[in-house]
């Protein structure tokens, strides 16, 4: 099958990227498309509980199984309360497992130290929340780079980095413009490029479109469309059925536990 | 994350709180200020003092009773050495000359037509005079109604004294003594080292025939002189050996029998004396700036108060952080370099705030400016250990929150 290695910001790899996946960081605009086949695991986790001691043991995750395939589109519906906060707390390396078995890229994340922890969340996986969560009194430009200066990337090399992502993501004009300063798309479209700026091995979205209007959310979800085509791996975390739907399959999850796991 | 991110993390942090930083660098700030204020007060009060002090005096050996109990400066002396002591101390081995020094009671001095109330004149040997230079004149003879006076003496007067002038000294008892005024002197050889910092006008007569204190001595039995202070002047080369004979001696002194009850009998060098003095000033110095470290620990809880502060405003920011791959041991790193920072500002500003209060303090006491530029990179140094102790518990507490409980926060 065809297959290209893209690495389109610097000469520099970020990290080695297999001749059989590619990965490619481009939503709309850039020429190059690549499929991904042969697909291998990225994300899986197996008979994973999460139990919580609140005045009584509850139960937030029971026994959960699932895989997200490098490439693949997933979105998790559900209720609130049901557990799908958790699920992604769990696979992005912020919450460890009372049970069961997370792995993201082949790394236990039960057998991990928290440093470690902490440096998989900078480097394997990228999150993009609901409320955005950028450092207001830094311009859109240090909050893109901000991850990479966890994990040692010289200072202008990430800052050429996030300027590229940052255009990537059509806010190339607005490189030193502070949060406060943008609209909740241009955030959310901030902190998308922030997720992607350690080339993470999976996207971790929680209702990024919770925080806007329709018409801007559909924008966003354009702009997660565009990723999952070029190749990176979403998990989105959603309690609607028209964002859920953008995905390739939507796991329903109840009461910590899947219900159903809906192929779209 | 390596220090120089850090730094600007931080420092962008501190900026984005411009009014609460300045305010925080103001408190520690001040508390430097305070004690470089005084530190500048003491070094500079020091080196003024032992700048003044006589190093002439350094071979003589001071012989004082005074009450056990009373350090530094020697107040009324009682007059218990004897003739007999003089003597005695005289064939002590390394004394070159003894000069025993008392006070004539007096009520007045009159010079041309102008009287001076005074209490008391000094009565010396002509021994006081010995070695040192005169402005004008020369020594008095002993038996004689000579007087010698300082340079301030000449000039207490309407007109001024010099050598040749007669004065009339009117003692307690009424009777009357008419002065010739022989010689104008700086100091004397018997002078305490201290006694020059304030020039005092002074006027001094032969003990023979003027000084008339007479006890018994205890171990003669016959009446003599008594005089409460005597210089022994040693020769520099056993200086230490000379005092430690002298002091032998004093034990078995008509001294130690006439001394009151709770006073001893003292035997210091010049040296002794001077360092008293400055362990005196250093002492001082130590406790007026332990007062203001007091001001530096204010300093220090307002750091440590407003880190708190903003570790919890800040706690969402700390999530943030670490949901991109912060560790916690760059959350720690990165307050407390925004505390060390605080201290480090605050202290660098404290150096010219502390400099003119020392300024200050000194033109007010009227003593020269002395800068210890040493003690500038202390107070910067201890300024930056503050901010950093005070901002251990806050950094701590930042470095160990929850990123989950962080970012459900609103």
């Amino acid at each position: 099958m065809l297959s290209f290695i893209v690495n389109s910001y610097s000469s520099r790899a970020y990290r080695t990227i297999g001749s059989v996946h590619a990965q490619v960081y481009t939503p709309a605009g850039r020429t190059t498309a690549v499929s991904v086949q042969g697909s291998e695991t990225v994300v899986s986790l197996d008979g994973v509980t999460k139990t919580y001691e609140l005045g009584g043991t509850v139960e937030a995750l029971s026994d959960v199984s699932l895989s997200l395939e490098e490439g693949s589109y997933t979105a998790v519906m559900g209720p609130s309360g049901s557990g799908k906060s958790t699920l992604l707390n769990l696979i992005g390396g912020l919450d460890t497992p009372t049970e069961g078995e997370v792995r993201v890229r082949n790394n236990d994340l039960a057998g991990l130290s928290e440093d470690e922890r902490a440096e998989l969340r900078g480097t394997e996986v990228g999150f993009v929340f609901q409320t955005f969560n950028l450092l207001p009194r830094l311009t859109a430009r240090k909050n893109v780079a901000m991850p990479l200066s966890f994990s040692g990337v010289p200072r202008d090399e990430r800052l050429e980095r996030a300027a590229s992502l940052l255009e990537d993501v059509g806010l190339g004009d607005r490189l030193d413009h502070r949060p406060p300063e943008l609209s909740g798309g241009q955030r959310q479209r901030v902190a998308i490029a922030r997720a992607l700026a350690p080339e993470p091995s999976v996207l971790l979205a929680d209702e990024p479109t919770g925080n806007v209007d329709t018409g801007t959310g559909e924008r966003i979800m354009d702009v997660f469309g565009d990723l999952s085509g070029s190749g990176n791996s979403i998990l989105l975390v959603t309690h609607e059925r028209r964002i859920a739907e953008h995905a390739d399959r939507i796991v329903h999850i109840r009461d910590g536990e899947v219900e159903d796991i809906e192929e779209v | 994350m390596d220090l120089r991110d850090a730094v600007g993390m931080a420092a962008g942090a501190l900026w984005s709180q411009r009014l609460r930083s300045a305010l925080t660098v103001l408190g520690i700030g001040l508390g430097t200020a305070a004690v470089v204020t005084f530190v500048t007060f003491g070094a500079s009060l020091r080196a003024d003092v032992v700048g003044q002090i006589d190093t002439s005096t350094a071979n003589n050996i001071y012989l004082l009773s005074t009450p056990s109990d009373e350090e530094g400066f020697p107040e009324r002396p009682q007059p218990v050495f004897t003739e007999r002591d003089l003597s005695e101390l005289r064939s002590i081995e390394g004394v070159d000359r003894v000069v025993p020094q008392g006070t004539v009671g007096i009520s007045s001095i009159t010079f041309s037509n102008s009287t001076l109330a005074r209490q008391s004149v000094t009565a010396t040997t002509p021994e006081a005079f010995s070695g040192i230079s005169f402005r004008q004149g020369e020594p008095f003879e002993s038996g004689t109604d000579e007087a010698v006076i300082n340079r301030r003496a000449a000039t207490v007067f309407e007109q001024n004294l010099s050598v040749g002038d007669e004065v009339s000294i009117t003692r307690r008892s009424n009777e009357t003594v008419d002065a010739t005024v022989v010689g104008i002197v700086n100091r004397t050889s018997s002078q305490l080292p201290f006694q020059t910092f304030v020039q005092q006008p002074r006027f001094y007569l032969p003990t023979e025939p003027h000084y008339d204190a007479v006890v018994e001595s205890p171990s003669l039995g016959v009446n003599q002189r008594a005089y409460p202070q005597v210089t022994a002047v040693a020769d520099p080369s056993e200086l230490s050996g000379t005092r430690e004979r002298v002091r032998s001696y004093l034990n078995d002194s008509d001294a130690s029998g006439l001394q009151p009850p709770g006073y001893s009998l003292s035997a210091r060098t010049g040296g002794d004396i001077a360092d008293g003095l400055e362990e005196l000033i250093n002492r001082l110095t130590r406790f007026v700036t332990g007062l203001a470290v007091i001001s530096l620990f204010v300093g220090a809880v307002g750091i440590a108060n407003i880190m708190l502060v903003s570790v919890t405003e800040r706690t969402r920011e700390i999530g943030i952080m670490k949901s991109v791959g912060a560790r916690n041991r760059d959350v720690l790193l990165v307050f407390l370099i925004e505390a060390a920072l605080l201290g480090a500002v605050g202290s660098l500003i404290a150096l010219p705030i502390g400099v003119a209060g020392g300024w200050i303090a000194t033109s007010y006491a009227d003593i020269p400016l002395t800068l210890v530029p040493f003690w500038f990179g202390v107070a910067v140094l201890v300024g930056i250990a503050v901010g950093v102790v005070a901002g251990l518990y806050p950094a701590w507490r930042a470095a160990r929150v929850d990123p989950i409980d962080a970012l459900r926060r609103e």
